[in-house]
């Protein structure tokens, strides 16, 4: 008890109420932001009593009536699945690569794969709009070339995820598989897959998490309003005339991001359980080296 | 993404739909077709332009009024004529692009539409997928420049195509277009003769007309002291300082230069002298140190909203403001100011089939279908808001209809407003490179 | 028994082969773009592909621009800094701190606070904004906020083409993601060395001075270019939150040339100088990973 009480004295209070103060400017914005799209009336900014008027009650302007609204929803679902199912594999299978390869390849290979990192995305954008137009023309505008965009900036974060997990588990359990007999490639998917597990379930939800974010290059390559995502959804209408239903559609794609990635971190945290480690999945997110 | 140049990118989805319920019973056509007298070809203002500028070379300046040589692209490296008023473009055929022979059956489709976002009401392709039982797709882009880079590219295939006249010329030389045979689209008579037989596509060979709209001055009537009409130059209301911070101008780069050249007098909104542009160009930046001037192309949205006093606008734009006043305010504080005899910046759209079409007979029966005196203005009143050029649509009947308030009249667009107005129309490559590189300029905040 | 030497490799390639065609030509059909011609129908860009071909006059434009005194490139350019760097340091004020507690002083809360911490990361930046926007506006509760607490007498018009209200929206956007890669550091850093600072008579303050802000350089560094970077390629913010030219960033000028019209070359070259431009925090950042990553191994 008194060890916790010197505990709760040694916890600055400036530095605290600092935190607080920046938890709730982070945060209450995006909880209001929530609470408008449950307004009855139309407005925006201010508190109109309560209704799913603008998910699915109006039969022209809600999220679920308006084609634009509903299709940008299912856009960003659906580029940010198919984004996971090839830049997760690719990411993978590079993290090991790159990881474990000695040769001279190696070390520029990696900086290539980070550069994609540091490129503001307009320049990635603007490069892969310049590509799909002018040269890679058997690569349509639209979801092909937006799933494209997105795999690539990706991959970084994939390998970044992936490696810091292979370094730290070291060499040990898979020469110990091998020298009872396994095979290269049966030690590769018994023993090192299952270890490196928390991390693809972690890196999966980081390529979610960019993909359903990503504007600039789901922008420069949407063919149209049909295949606009949820972000360029809400630039071309925020300028405009937003009613409530644009919250209730970004509001949506909280919900259902949120959803997701609780339901990954449970997977994760259910992982690194079995793998007998402690602490909470969160904590091991905010720890990776973005 | 909105861009500068997207203009019709309203989301001004069932505005009006108050209004329209009312107004949709009526389809007859009736007597108006009279109400238009005059004849085809297109009497022309004749422009007022300063001396040309010493760098550009005469061929790619629109010639002053005393001069007959039409205007053609600089260089001699792009085959076609710049279209103007008083100098009309028969556009060219070719043999190898022939336009469908006549007493043919519509193709069993499916129809694929390509258009601006939101320009088209959605349940006019329904019924005309029932009509004709096809299948209508529709593809939406949000800038001609996307477009016509698409279409050139051979990626995308289409039947029917929207594109704006200032392109025709292109489109036609690159044979991206399908000539018309217009024995498939005898509506073409519900139009106004002038549009029947435009300058910039004689004869109608490879588009018939979809809307019309003029650029004028939205505002406030109850922010504004004086309506921009009360004043000696409307245009100066713009450098009102009272009003810091509430002006706004079209994010396109040739309708805040063109208001300038106006205000200024200069008339010729093809004007490829350098000085003028230049002049405007300085002219918009002092207007921003002056009143913060912002760009936006919502102005249907920011003038009810209250967030704009001032915002140069297009008219179909203004018939569609009232839907987006905030619940209680009076229609009555929206004000729309164009030239009342004519004579200010003015402008239409067309259709036109592609060449890529494969059901290039059923596309022709889509342009009638678009051009039908019921279908044409339900598609209006119903949903886009920019009015097809029909001699049965007038100020009157709008307001009778209650499509429009009257006070809002301004904001419908007469034959004879084309007769007096001004067109931005297609420059030359290196013409084109002067008014965008000003309108950079003035964008970048110097 | 071991692995055999092609598998890695191997499991490298196509990975290394899409970023080839995805990231490297995409780069060089960027170049070429900007140094290549006009289609004379339809005005597209016809890139070219061979250097010995390059026409320079996209290039020579820009540089026109840039290096006039009070030309449009320069001004934006100049502008783009500017608002980076105030917007940097405001978010270095804030994400230190707050990420400084979560690591070593949350003690029971810390959970709970990451959580809130790493929430944002999976808020759209669109959304944020959008957030802002229904705030900010005329009516909004931030004008209500302030006229209740006096602090101001008549509602102001934040969205009304002002500097501040874009750098402090940049500041909203980009802070979370440099809040992460400080925790990720603090977090690791070892308590004996801290303690060790303490034995020999260093005060709480001294010692965080002394040591811990040395330590954490390199973490300072990595998370500036990383939300740096993003910022330069910014046009959504101003766009949203302002729409005056005043406020306009090189992002806006490159959406502006690159998305229409006839100069795509331009927008093209406007590009591969910014890159150039960046190229300096670019190769800061992979020196610095490239050098964490030796010591992982």
């Amino acid at each position: 008890m008194r060890a916790r009480l010197a505990k709760l004295r040694r916890r600055p209070k400036l530095l605290f109420l600092f935190t607080v103060a920046y938890l709730a400017w982070s945060l209450v914005p995006v909880l209001l932001a929530v609470r408008f799209s449950f307004n009855e009336g139309r407005s925006r900014s201010s508190a109109q009593g309560w209704s799913t008027r603008w998910y699915w009650g109006d039969p022209d302007l809600s999220v679920w009536h308006d084609p634009d609204l509903r299709s940008a929803l299912f856009q960003s679902l659906r580029l940010a699945g198919f984004a996971i199912a090839i830049a997760v594999p690719l990411g993978v299978a590079l993290a090991l690569g790159i990881t474990r390869w000695r040769g001279r390849v190696a070390r520029p290979a990696n900086l290539l794969a980070l550069s994609t990192l540091v490129t503001p995305e307009i320049v990635m954008g603007s490069a892969l709009l310049l590509v799909f137009v002018n040269l890679l023309t058997f690569m349509p505008l639209g979801t092909p070339a937006q799933l494209v965009g997105h795999v690539t900036f990706s991959l970084a974060f994939v390998l970044l995820v992936v490696r810091g997990r292979l370094v730290s588990i070291g060499r040990e359990y898979e020469e110990a598989a091998m020298d009872l007999g396994a095979s290269s490639l049966r030690t590769l998917r018994s023993v090192l897959l299952p270890l490196l597990s928390p991390a693809i379930v972690a890196s999966a939800i980081v390529v979610f998490a960019l993909s359903m974010d990503d504007f600039v290059v789901s922008a420069f390559l949407s063919a149209g309003s049909g295949t606009d995502t949820v972000p360029v959804r809400i630039y071309s209408n925020a300028r405009g005339s937003p009613t409530p239903a644009l919250n209730a559609l970004a509001s949506l794609t909280l919900f259902l991001t949120l959803g997701a990635v609780a339901l990954a971190f449970g997977v994760w945290q259910a992982v690194r359980r079995r793998g007998g480690e402690r602490g909470s999945a969160v904590g091991e997110l905010a720890r990776l080296e973005l | 993404m909105r861009h500068p140049r997207e203009r019709r990118g309203l989301d001004r989805r069932d505005f009006l739909r108050a209004s329209a319920a009312t107004a949709l019973g009526l389809a007859g056509s009736g007597s108006l077709l009279a109400a238009c007298g005059d004849s085809g070809g297109s009497a022309t203002p004749t422009s007022s332009t300063p001396a040309t500028g010493p760098d550009t070379a005469p061929a790619t300046t629109e010639a002053p009024a005393t001069t007959e040589a039409p205007p053609t692209t600089g260089g001699g490296d792009a085959p076609f004529q710049l279209a103007r008023p008083h100098s009309p473009v028969t556009l060219p055929l070719f043999d190898d692009n022939p336009p469908p022979e006549s007493g043919l059956e519509p193709e069993s489709g499916p129809l694929r539409v390509y258009n601006w976002v939101d320009y088209l009401w959605k349940r006019k392709l329904k019924e005309f997928g029932e009509e004709y039982g096809v299948e209508v797709e529709l593809t939406t882009f949000y800038t001609m420049d996307e477009a016509i880079t698409k279409l050139a590219s051979g990626a995308v295939e289409f039947d029917v195509f929207f594109p704006t006249p200032d392109r025709i010329s292109r489109l036609v030389a690159g044979k991206l277009l399908r000539p018309l045979n217009l024995g498939y689209i005898p509506n073409l008579a519900n139009v106004w003769p002038q549009l029947q037989d435009p300058f910039y596509d004689v004869g109608s060979q490879y588009t018939v007309p979809y809307t019309v709209y003029t650029t004028g001055i939205g505002y406030r009537t109850d922010k504004l002291a004086a309506a921009p009409g009360t004043l000696a130059n409307p245009y100066e209301i713009y450098w009102d300082e009272a009003y810091k911070g509430k002006t706004f101008l079209l994010d396109d780069s040739r309708e805040a230069i063109s208001m300038v050249l106006l205000k200024n007098g200069i008339t010729d909104l093809n004007t490829e002298d350098p000085t003028a542009i230049e002049a405007a160009k300085e002219e918009l930046i002092a207007l921003s140190d002056l009143v913060n001037v912002k760009v936006s192309a919502e102005d249907y949205t920011k003038i009810p909203e209250g967030s704009a006093w001032i915002h140069q606008a297009w008219s179909g734009s203004m018939i569609a403001a009232p839907y987006y006043l905030p619940e209680g305010t009076d229609a009555s504080v929206i004000g729309y100011w164009y030239p009342p005899e004519g004579g200010g910046a003015i402008g239409s759209d067309a259709m036109a089939v592609l060449r890529s079409s494969k059901s290039p007979v059923l596309a022709h029966q889509f342009l009638n279908f678009m051009l039908d005196e019921k279908h044409a203005y339900e598609n209006f009143a119903g949903y886009v808001g920019y009015q097809p050029p029909l001699t049965s649509i007038n100020p009157d009947r709008l307001v009778a209809d209650e499509v429009v308030p009257p006070h809002l009249a301004t904001a419908v667009v007469r034959p004879s407003d084309f007769d007096r107005g001004y067109q931005e129309l297609e420059l030359s490559p290196e013409g084109q490179i002067l008014w965008q590189n000003a309108w950079a300029e003035f964008k970048a905040g110097v | 028994m071991s692995y055999p030497r092609w598998l890695w490799p191997a499991l490298s390639a196509p990975a290394l082969l899409w970023l080839g065609l995805f990231f490297c030509v995409p780069f060089y059909a960027v170049l070429a773009v900007a140094m290549g011609t006009v289609d004379p129908i339809f005005q597209t860009p016809k890139p070219t592909w061979n250097p010995l071909d390059w026409d320079t006059s996209a290039f020579s434009f820009v540089f026109d621009g840039l290096f006039t005194s009070g030309g449009p490139f320069q001004t934006v350019f100049l502008r783009t800094i500017v608002y980076v760097v105030v917007a940097l340091a405001l978010s270095l004020l804030i994400a230190y701190p707050v990420a400084y507690f979560a690591a070593r002083r949350a003690g029971r809360f810390g959970t709970l606070l990451l959580v809130g911490l790493v929430a944002p990361f999976f808020i759209s930046y669109l959304m944020r904004m959008l957030a802002w926007i229904n705030l900010l506006q005329e009516d909004g509760w931030v004008n209500d906020a302030l006229l209740w607490a006096h602090a101001i007498d008549r509602p102001v018009a934040w969205l009304d083409g002002r500097a501040s209200s874009v750098i402090l929206g940049l500041v909203y956007g980009y802070v979370p993601f440099l809040i992460l890669p400080l925790y990720a550091f603090l977090d690791r850093i070892d308590e004996r060395v801290l303690e060790a600072a303490r034995d020999l008579g260093a005060g709480p303050f001294q010692t965080f001075r002394r040591v811990t802000l040395p330590l954490s350089a390199p973490a300072l560094l990595a998370g500036s270019v990383i939300i740096a970077l993003p910022m330069f390629g910014d046009y959504y913010t101003p766009d949203l939150l302002s729409g005056s030219p005043r406020t306009s960033l090189i992002g806006n000028e490159i959406n502006l040339y690159l998305r229409g019209g006839q100069q795509i070359p331009v927008g093209a070259a406007l590009v591969c100088v910014l890159t150039m431009l960046l190229l300096v925090l670019i190769v800061a950042y992979l020196v610095a990973a490239a050098r964490a990553a030796r010591r992982l191994r």
